[in-house]
């Protein structure tokens, strides 16, 4: 009887592990198999692009006829340009937008001033209204600063970063009051004690802040197709839309591949740094 | 030491001023800008300069057709999008948040749409729908199944819309649910089941309950998030077929930008930014921690 009834439960448990693996699968196939397409298809020629697609096989996944037809067309049209574009946009703003919402963190969480709670709800507000919502009278005051088709234009609107400071502000917060007495006691600046004493002990804020305004820039496209879609500061997704929908004919394998390299960069980092990166969003959403 | 008083009181200011005057320039100016200029015509077709016209372009904003249908169709997508990610979403956190071998692996894998931007989504998944030879049909006419028009045809647009996003959405807003689900203490689900309460009955009586406020978080935030939805309207549907896929802010792009009437598309943007504001503000209130 009892034998039984372990039986049971045990056959209960293997049921259950089997329906989550059936269901755990399935979605991973969901969310590889639509890249690995792309990626395969990067890898043909315009002429077999098709080939596997219609009428279907398990091949489409893989590249069909090996050629780099795609990738070389896509650089003669300046692809190269576009990504090196993007890395400097993302390091620029990595560099400045962790400044900016490093010091402002520091202040919330460590510095008594007048008007505190105000500002930080303009922080708070900030990131509940999406800058693409006001991205047409964002794009008049660019424009009216002079500052359409310049690197300042694509950088500066998106330094101030709600949810950086944000992020900043709750890992500050946490750090240990002894930390920072001692140093005061001994007389140093809170300019001193921010450089010295909080930034290094700060890299995991700085790493998720870091991931995610890098992320942001490399993916944004909204706000560069209004400011700089010229061909000397453009990025790279407006580089794969362009290739993607604004020609006469469509350039099947130059989709494929450009798509293939906007992609690669993101996952590539967004992989390894995957705690710093879930736990940086993370920290808007629940603590606030 | 005075010195250093008189440079200590300057110390917040000094901290917070780059943070404070970029957002005050960059976020707040343009949402008094956006009120301001829809006030105004400034259409570039038009040989006369800026004018003044009153609530013209808010009055505009009701009477087009067009620009109102782009409200109504905006209105039926979200009520639609956002109660499906949100459900599904929290049904992929239950789904991972299961202590089985290898969930590791599973979890790396999801998060990786949440990195493609949704401008390639969009592109490949505009590929992969195609009616003539997209992946999508090469599959279903595999099976046997009558070949299907998804973003070509008006009855399917939207929807087919609804699922490309939903791809990088569903992902990105479980991450939200897992973390609140391994934050319920494991005492409170122990005595569930002690109690005899089985998986769903704990998941829909002790779980949803204690994740109320971060399902109000995420449902306020994808409903705004998505209200400013471009990428994919702009890259494959234009707004069709037969204005299906004609979302506000599409419309708000295609008056100020393409045909340069700045005042009707701040009009446009004034109301969806009165509407955003009016969730915020409920969000708030909702989310008000309780004493």
């Amino acid at each position: 009887m009892n034998r039984d009834h372990t039986t049971l439960l045990r056959l209960r448990k293997a049921r259950r592990y089997i329906l989550l693996y059936v269901l755990l699968i399935a979605i991973a196939i969901a969310i590889i198999l639509p890249i690995s397409w792309i990626v395969a298809s990067s890898f043909t020629t315009r002429e077999t692009v098709w080939k596997n697609v219609l009428p279907f096989s398990w091949r489409a996944f893989f590249p069909a006829d090996f050629t780099l037809d795609g990738y070389h067309a896509i650089f003669e049209k300046d692809f190269g340009r576009a990504l090196l574009n993007t890395f400097f946009l993302g390091a620029v703003t990595v560099v400045f937008g962790i400044a900016v919402g490093a010091m402002s963190g520091f202040a919330f969480a460590r510095l008594q001033f007048r008007a505190k709670n105000f500002l930080f709800a303009l922080v708070i507000f900030s990131f509940m209204i999406p800058g693409d919502l006001t991205i047409i009278p964002s794009f008049v005051l660019v424009r009216d600063l002079g500052w359409l088709g310049t690197w300042q234009g694509l950088i500066v609107p998106g330094l101030a970063n709600g949810i950086i400071i944000f992020l900043f502000r709750q890992f500050f917060a946490e750090i240990p009051q002894d930390l920072i007495d001692a140093p005061r006691v001994d007389g140093a600046t809170w300019l001193q004690v921010f450089m010295r004493i909080i930034l290094p002990v700060s890299k995991p804020a700085l790493i998720s802040a870091g991931v995610i305004l890098f992320l942001g820039q490399w993916n944004n496209f909204f706000w560069p197709l209004l400011v700089a879609p010229d061909p000397e500061l453009r990025v790279v997704q407006v580089a794969v839309s362009i290739i993607g929908v604004e020609q006469q004919v469509s350039l099947w394998e130059q989709m494929f591949a450009s798509s293939t390299l906007a992609m690669l960069v993101p996952v590539l980092l967004i992989l390894p740094f995957q705690r710093y990166y879930v736990g940086g969003i993370l920290g808007s959403g629940l603590k606030g | 030491m005075l010195n250093k008083l008189r440079l200590e009181r300057w110390t917040p200011a000094f901290f917070l001023a780059p943070a404070i005057i970029l957002l005050i320039v960059f976020r707040y100016i343009p949402i008094v800008l956006g009120f301001e200029e829809a006030l105004y015509t400034n259409s570039l077709s038009l040989a006369g300069a800026r004018k003044f016209v009153g609530l013209n372009n808010f009055i505009a904003v009701f009477e087009d057709p067009v620009v109102w249908g782009s409200f109504k169709t905006t209105m039926v997508f979200s009520l639609v999008v956002n109660p499906l990610q949100v459900g599904l979403a929290l049904l992929l956190a239950e789904l991972i948040n299961q202590r089985v071998p290898g969930i590791a692996v599973f979890r790396a894998i999801y998060l990786v749409p949440v990195a493609i931007s949704m401008n390639v989504t969009a592109i490949a998944w505009g590929l992969a729908l195609d009616p003539n030879y997209g992946l999508i049909n090469g599959i279903i006419r595999t099976l046997g199944l009558p070949r299907q028009p998804f973003l070509q045809h008006p009855s399917q647009a939207l929807w087919s819309i609804i699922g490309i996003i939903s791809w990088i959405g569903v992902p990105y807003w479980s991450l939200f649910f897992l973390a609140g689900l391994q934050g319920i203490s494991s005492d409170v689900l122990e005595s569930a089941r002690v109690d005899g309460a089985g998986s769903l009955r704990t998941f829909i009586s002790i779980k949803l309950p204690l994740l109320r406020r971060i399902i109000a978080f995420v449902l306020v935030s994808d409903t705004v998030v998505n209200f400013t939805l471009f990428a994919p309207i702009y890259l494959i549907t234009r707004g069709g077929p037969q204005l299906s896929t004609h979302l506000v802010m599409y419309e708000a792009y295609r008056r100020g930008l393409v045909y340069g009437d700045i005042g009707i598309a701040s009009a446009i943007i004034s109301v969806l930014l009165i509407v955003v504001v009016a969730f915020v503000a409920v969000e708030f209130i909702v989310l008000r921690p309780r004493h």
